[in-house]
């Protein structure tokens, strides 16, 4: 345990102490002298990003529902707490038990944005643990990682000692009961690592090594050991319903980003959208089934005392039962003043009947999710809205009491032209006139259509993997081609930082010859980037300079359909030959229609529209 | 029913601001499933106070919360289940039923503090208690407090002196802290938080406090009714 006293001198002195004492409604504490196996969860943000987080929830629970093993969190500290702790030599601490970070025995990291990369770098720091697995003996903690971007671990493989690929429920079991085994015995971190990566779904990066060519693609990567795999399997549940699932969360003390129950109704999704990699990572789709969900939402309620059930997964409109389950829902709790939420709505009147249903009160606002401003580049990306699905869906909107509308976008996608770009102020209008068309007397409310345009980012496994982002350049004559375009105080236009989107792609799509820049920057002040008063370009930029690295052969470069890319060694079960294909088609303009309508032979296995369509 | 409990916040709790702890009760009457009474309209909320916010970091041995309920339960039966769903730290050690409708907020005038710290230089206790004595018995004490004007915000002297209900110098606890205890004044009707009051007399009376150990607890809250305090339960 770190020392008390000090704590308490530095609480005194940060902003928002509780995010650093634990003691919550539904934490758990053990008396860590008695357990076999001590993990510490981290999430790489601070506290409130963190508790914010479902995963968390979920193996923080599933460990510690074994007597024997004890699973605690671990948080990046806010630069004012950082900046006490090192001035009073306070190393980082779990939430729980206080106790030195470095005393676990695994220290798991989830990866869910590149841009908390160098909080990893932080946290391993404040936690007196060297950066390079290799530098590491017995002594220290296991430094295990997953998570969405764990899928291309690569920038990162210099810094784990193991990475988990896929759904953690039963692998992380796995993995602490063979260490367990092995820590019984006469612990060798090597012999441990080489028999953890016969599990399926495990990588562990120091048994590989990477050749290149001249022109500085991959040539090979192959194992330095016998007996580990080429070809790492993801990991996949197959029944959601007998999985474990929390039947607690941690209620925090302060208010977080999604300070509510999550309730995750089902993983994978039908869509296809070609820009987005949980649509791949997370197929097949399996649903829970609504009995079992209203069981658990009873016990979540009970044990929280939350207000709200918000109905969590990728696309939580296709739910199969979705109207009957916001209908019991809403009945069951509605003495016990619990609402129900839904975080992400499709462009169609049905998702629009189930939101009336939940929000019978207030009308907040509505956001819509187009992507693309035109029909030809909402094909491209597979996005299967189209102009008249919008106008039906705000129209009714309109005519059902709201009247603030929100509209994403994504700027820099494959084929884009001018045209295609300033279709985002053309729907913007579109929009404001469906509103301002209707008759005086009926229009309800203070009317504002808010268009967002983030810099799109090529993903590892997506259709888009070999896509050259845009430069910074391009982004932003792009961005103010439609900023300079739209004159109207009732039409606005947000858009993200194009400088982090160029290093997310950098980082997302990078290799290990990555890590040096990540020690360099972090050297050089870099933490918490995904804050943008804290995003230090310039720094970033020199790293990469100093790192000899050439951020625009990673970000910026069309790879060939034949390269060896660096996650090639991962199977996420959708086939390579499969993006391709979908890759070529977006080129023409082809879409690919929902799996739900038949099956499209990604090469999922296990697949319940497999089944029906076969 | 209506009813009036006594709690305590202490250790790492003291940490968690007012709105955090409105939050907290909300969710563990929720848990507890009390019977609580929410109001009416678009977003109701449930009907409970808590008087006299607690700043940041100070304990409390005794916070009072109005509850209003929908339909009656015995006071002990509320106690046990409340406590079962408040974390060790929050507790609620004493609980009435009330009939009277002035809110708790409204009628609470003095807070009692114990007032805890360490001196860097080292200080005879008799002299200082001599000091403490002498500074509390001066016509004035001038503090400037930013009061709150439309959006801004702006300094304003103020004399605390009648703020000041008495203050007793207990002396050093065996950590080597000196311990003071004091009576401010608290509410609508006048307020001086206990950290102002310590940063004038450190001001004043040249102390070398040690502001990092600077330990405070509300040991009890109360009501004046004729020049004389009670306990509002």
């Amino acid at each position: 345990m770190i020392n008390q006293l000090k704590l308490d001198r530095v609480l005194k002195r940060v902003e928002k102490p509780a995010r650093y004492i634990g003691m919550e409604q539904n934490s758990i504490k053990k008396d860590l002298n008695n357990m076999s196996v001590k993990f510490a969860f981290s999430f790489p943000d601070v506290y409130e990003v963190g508790m914010s987080h479902l995963g968390m929830h979920i193996l923080y629970n599933l460990i510690n529902n074994d007597k024997n093993y004890a699973c605690e969190r671990v948080f990046a500290p806010w630069i004012d707490m950082e900046e006490e702790m090192r001035k009073e030599g306070i190393p980082l601490f779990s939430l729980e038990n206080k106790e030195e970070v470095s005393n676990f025995d695994f220290l798991g990291f989830t990866l869910q944005y590149e841009m908390s990369y160098t909080n990893i770098l932080n946290i391993l720091d404040l936690s007196n643990i060297p950066f390079k697995a290799k530098e590491r003996d017995e002594n220290y903690p296991l430094i295990i990682a997953g998570g969405p971007c764990a899928y291309n671990p690569e920038p990162l493989a210099d810094f784990f000692d193991i990475f988990v690929i896929g759904e953690g429920e039963e692998v992380t079991l796995e993995l602490i009961k063979l260490y367990e085994k092995h820590k019984s015995g006469n612990y060798n971190k090597e012999v441990y690592l080489k028999e953890a990566a016969q599990i399926q779904g495990i990588y562990v990066p120091c048994f590989y090594d990477v050749s290149y060519n001249d022109d500085g693609t991959i040539k090979e990567m192959f194992p330095l050991v016998d007996d580990v795999p080429r070809i790492i399997n993801k990991r996949m549940v197959k029944d959601l319903d007998t999985m474990f699932t929390p039947e607690k969360m941690i209620v925090p003390f302060i208010d977080t980003v999604h300070d509510r129950i999550t309730m995750e109704i089902f993983r994978g999704c039908t869509h296809g959208c070609r820009f987005c990699q949980a649509g791949i990572i997370y197929r097949p789709i399996r649903e829970k089934s609504h009995d079992r969900l209203m069981e658990i939402a009873e016990k979540l309620v009970d044990s929280t005392g939350y207000e709200t059930i918000s109905l969590s997964s990728l696309s939580s409109c296709d739910y199969s039962s979705l109207l009957l389950l916001t209908k019991n829902l809403i009945e069951k709790f509605e003495e016990r003043k619990v609402g129900v939420s839904l975080p992400s709505l499709r462009l169609d009147s049905f998702s629009i009947d189930v939101l009336k249903e939940i929000e019978k009160v207030r009308k907040s606002g509505l956001t819509f999710a187009p992507e693309a401003g035109s029909q030809r580049l909402r094909d491209v990306i597979n996005k299967g809205v189209s102009e008249g699905d919008l106008i039906n869906a705000v129209s009714y909107a309109f005519k059902e009491g709201w009247s603030r509308i929100k509209l994403y976008f994504m700027i820099g996608l494959p084929t884009e032209t001018d045209e295609d770009v300033l279709g985002i102020k053309e729907l913007s209008y579109l929009v404001k006139d469906l509103f301002f068309n209707r008759p005086k007397e009926e229009r309800i409310g203070n009317f504002k259509v808010t268009a967002s345009a983030s810099c799109f980012v090529p993903k590892p496994f997506t259709p888009f993997q070999w896509v050259g982002q845009d430069t910074i350049d391009e982004f932003m004559r792009k961005i103010y081609l439609v900023k300079d375009s739209i004159r109207d105080n009732k039409v606005s236009f947000n858009y993200h930082d194009a400088d982090l989107s160029y290093l997310e792609a950098i980082f997302a799509r990078g290799d290990r010859r990555l890590s040096k820049v990540l020690i360099r920057a972090w050297e050089k002040g870099c933490k918490y980037d995904g804050w943008s008063e804290h995003f230090k370009f310039e720094f970033w930029l020199e790293a990469l300079e100093e790192s000899n690295i050439d951020g625009a052969f990673y970000a910026n470069r069309f790879r060939e359909i034949d390269e060896v890319l660096p996650w090639d060694f991962i199977n996420p079960g959708v086939s390579k030959s499969y993006l391709a294909k979908e890759y070529n088609k977006s080129l023409k303009g082809d879409t690919t229609k929902d799996c739900r309508l038949g099956c499209r032979a990604c090469g999922i296995q296990d697949c319940s529209m497999w089944g029906v369509f076969n | 029913m209506k009813i009036r409990g006594l709690f305590t916040k202490k250790n790492y709790l003291r940490y968690i601001s007012h709105l955090d702890l409105i939050r907290l009760f909300h969710r563990s009457f929720n848990r507890s499933q009390i019977p609580i009474k929410y109001s009416e309209g678009f977003n109701p909320h449930p009907k409970f106070s808590i008087s006299n916010p607690l700043s940041l970091g100070i304990e409390s041995e005794g916070e009072y919360i109005d509850i209003e309920l929908i339909r009656d339960i015995p006071i002990d039966e509320f106690i046990t289940r409340m406590n079962e769903t408040l974390p060790e730290d929050i507790q609620i050690i004493k609980a009435i039923e009330i009939n009277n409708s002035d809110s708790i907020s409204s009628i609470i005038e003095w807070a009692f503090y114990e007032l805890k710290f360490t001196l860097i230089n080292k200080v005879d206790i008799d002299d200082l208690k001599k000091e403490i004595e002498d500074w509390v018995d001066r016509d004035s004490i001038i503090i400037t407090k930013l009061k709150k004007k439309g959006k801004n915000k702006v300094p304003k002297e103020v004399n605390i002196i009648p703020l000041i209900g008495n203050v007793v110098v207990k002396g050093k606890d065996k950590n080597g802290f000196l311990v003071i205890n004091t009576l401010l004044k608290t509410g609508e009707n006048g307020n001086l938080k206990p950290m102002e009051f310590i940063e004038a007399m450190n001001r004043d009376l040249s102390l070398s406090l040690d502001l990092d150990s600077i330990m405070i607890k509300r040991l009890a809250l109360y009501a004046e009714k004729d020049d004389t305090l009670y306990s509002p339960l």
